[in-house]
């Protein structure tokens, strides 16, 4: 379904934390594209900066955070200079959001009718009441909800419910790009795997972007046509995702895999990655992951590697072992 | 319904609790109200005499009696007759001061309430900025005070002093009760300016910060994050899916303030002279009217339980996850 244009261009992008007197750059100068139909996987640990990237390019970074350089392009346009105007009609238009917890992304006083409406006579000022409302029917058929229960509350629906509910609002202005933040962590894995069936087929068939973020990597592989694993707060590999777990390129990347149990095959004892990721305020000088990085070398630790391409492996990767 | 069912036969227990305490709390203490009037007369009253005071106070008969006697008279409404202005039912009395007491206290809740809440929401959008790093602080301050030392610093500058507002009462006395005139209206307001002011300067610090603190809580909510994703106005987020969640707990507290308003603001109508239901109770308290003091306490029952239940119709209507099936 991808095509090679890319829809989302982004370049350099940093997002610190402010503190009081210290700041923590949760991003680092990351760069990758997010293709036209593609679905573009972030990997990494809690605290990699995976969801601060997703608010990033949703424009929703609010103090402590503070987008402090880079580009996000979208159709040339910077995403990151965007004015009020500009930025309204970005939203949900172009560009939509799903929830981890759907639970609490859900306005649990307000009927889902509303929620769904809300966000159409918003941006369709034109719009006329039994049109949005139609509109709304539709789209809980499409997520394969009876339409009869719009009128209800978040709590009267079950959790894999409400995830379809965060999907059918994600796709009520038809967007180009849907950020999927862990949709499917809070539910159990029987509902996930309807949940995501769900969006592939919802994919295929209305041909949007999505940025998928999750730590069950499993899952990604599976979803994802390319996947960047992020590393205290940089990219360290992008790569195909046929290929990410056969054939990875960066010793953090090889150590996640590693970390995953097989399904099929021996029982295998897993190694897990040993000691902690970097405190963000004190970050080590060469490449981040080498304190615990069984094959640093020493200019590992005073020369930080960049996110080159490797056009025999067709991935891109930032490890000086592959110099 | 069943809810609301439940709930009926809740308060309804709670008020026969109520009035069966009220019945006994001065019938435990030694010396009954009518013993007292008998004993002021030192011994220069007939045998029939005795017996028309016991049984107009509700002391004839046994327990039991009195009891039935008692409810039977709460039921129609029939507190006895006060002691301090005598021969005025007490009934009558309490109508009175309740009206006038609605008046200052209601218009002091319902003002502090409002102002309260729109400064929390006003402080808690723009957290840290100028408003909240202003307000937050002087109306917790406020907050400190009581409405007696309001009430004396206002009295003192406004009413002596710059004689901008008068001394007393709940209206000019030329005009005639009559709430559909204009004029009397204006004169009711005039003479409630500030007696409300006291009670509200102290009260809507309470407001201001309940609402912040909820609203600040709710500002993290992902639902609120959802809505500025979906690119909705800063005034649909902020009244619609920030206020209107909380504003739940909000109402809770309004509904007890409502039902204690009825106890009268004691020392603000002292020092205004303002004949509301605080100042005749102070009276009573004085002068050991019993009867007033029973059917006060029963007025301020009935309305805390009234107001509860006010409170739990309004919650249910408010929030969808307490309507039950």
């Amino acid at each position: 379904m991808s095509s090679d244009r890319a829809l989302l261009e982004v370049r350099n992008l940093t997002v610190d934390y402010v503190g009081d007197n210290s700041i923590a750059r949760a991003v680092d100068g990351i760069d990758f594209d997010i293709r036209e139909g593609e679905a573009f996987g972030l990997a990494g640990e809690s605290g990699c900066g995976k969801s601060t990237v997703a608010f990033a390019l949703a424009r929703l970074t609010r103090l402590p955070g503070l987008v402090s350089g880079g580009e996000v392009r979208l159709d040339g346009q910077d995403v990151l200079k965007f004015d009020k105007a500009r930025l309204k009609a970005y939203r949900w238009r172009e560009v939509s959001f799903v929830f981890q917890s759907a639970m609490n992304a859900l306005n649990p006083v307000i009927p889902i009718s509303e929620q769904l409406i809300d966000v159409m006579e918003t941006h369709e000022p034109g719009l006329s009441k039994e049109e949005a409302r139609k509109r709304a029917i539709d789209l809980f058929d499409l997520v394969g909800i009876p339409p009869a229960r719009l009128d209800e509350f978040a709590h009267q629906f079950s959790g894999g419910m409400r995830q379809r509910i965060c999907i059918a609002i994600a796709l009520a202005l038809k967007p180009r790009l849907i950020i999927m933040d862990e949709p499917t962590t809070a539910l159990d894995v029987v509902v996930q795997r309807d949940i995501i069936e769900q969006i592939v087929e919802l994919k295929n068939r209305l041909g949007f972007s999505v940025l998928f973020i999750t730590h069950d990597l499993g899952l990604m592989i599976e979803f994802c046509d390319r996947i960047g694993v992020m590393y205290s707060g940089e990219l360290v590999e992008v790569a195909p995702s046929g290929s990410i777990l056969t054939n990875p390129q960066h010793p953090y990347t090889r150590a996640l895999g590693n970390s995953f149990p097989p399904l099929t095959g021996p029982r295998v004892r897993l190694e897990g990655i040993s000691g902690t990721p970097p405190r963000l305020t004190d970050l080590p000088p060469g490449c981040r992951f080498a304190p615990r990085c069984p094959h640093a070398m020493p200019i590992c630790h005073t020369q930080a590697p960049e996110l080159r391409f490797y056009p025999q492996h067709q991935s891109e990767a930032a490890c000086h072992l592959l110099n | 319904m069943i809810f609301l069912a439940r709930r009926l036969v809740f308060y309804f227990a709670a008020f026969v609790l109520a009035i069966t305490f009220n019945f006994l709390i001065p019938r435990l203490m030694p010396g009954s109200p009518s013993d007292r009037i008998i004993a002021s007369f030192q011994g220069r009253l007939s045998e029939s005499q005795v017996a028309a005071i016991r049984r107009s106070y509700g002391f004839d008969g046994n327990l039991w009696e009195q009891y039935i006697t008692y409810v039977q008279s709460v039921f129609r409404l029939d507190f006895g007759i006060s002691t301090v202005q005598f021969p005025e039912p007490t009934a009558a009395l309490l109508f009175y001061g309740a009206q006038w007491t609605l008046v200052l206290v209601g218009l002091a809740i319902f003002l502090a309430f409002f102002i309260g809440s729109f400064m929390g929401i006003h402080a808690a959008w723009n957290r840290g900025g100028f408003f909240d790093s202003f307000f937050t602080p002087i109306n917790v301050m406020m907050n400190a005070f009581t409405p007696a030392i309001v009430a004396l610093l206002l009295f003192y500058a406004f009413s002596l002093q710059l004689k901008w507002f008068p001394l007393g009462r709940a209206h000019d006395p030329n005009l005639m009760q009559n709430w559909f005139d204009l004029k009397f209206v204006g004169s009711v307001l005039y003479h409630a300016t500030l007696p409300v002011l006291s009670i509200l300067l102290v009260s809507f610090g309470g407001w201001h910060l309940g609402m912040r603190n909820v609203m600040i809580n709710l500002l993290n909510e992902d639902f609120v994050v959802l809505a500025r994703a979906k690119g909705l106005s800063e005034n649909r987020i902020k009244y619609r899916y920030v206020a209107r969640n909380a504003i739940l707990p909000q109402i809770t507290s309004l509904a007890l303030s409502i039902g204690f308003m009825l106890g009268g603001a004691l020392v603000v109508e002292q020092v205004f002279n303002y004949p509301g239901l605080g100042k005749f109770t102070f009276t009573a308290i004085g002068a050991r009217d019993y009867s007033f003091i029973q059917g006060q306490l029963l007025l301020l029952t009935c309305s805390v339980l009234v107001a509860n239940l006010v409170s739990d119709i309004a919650n249910v209507m408010l929030d969808p996850r307490l309507r039950g099936r």
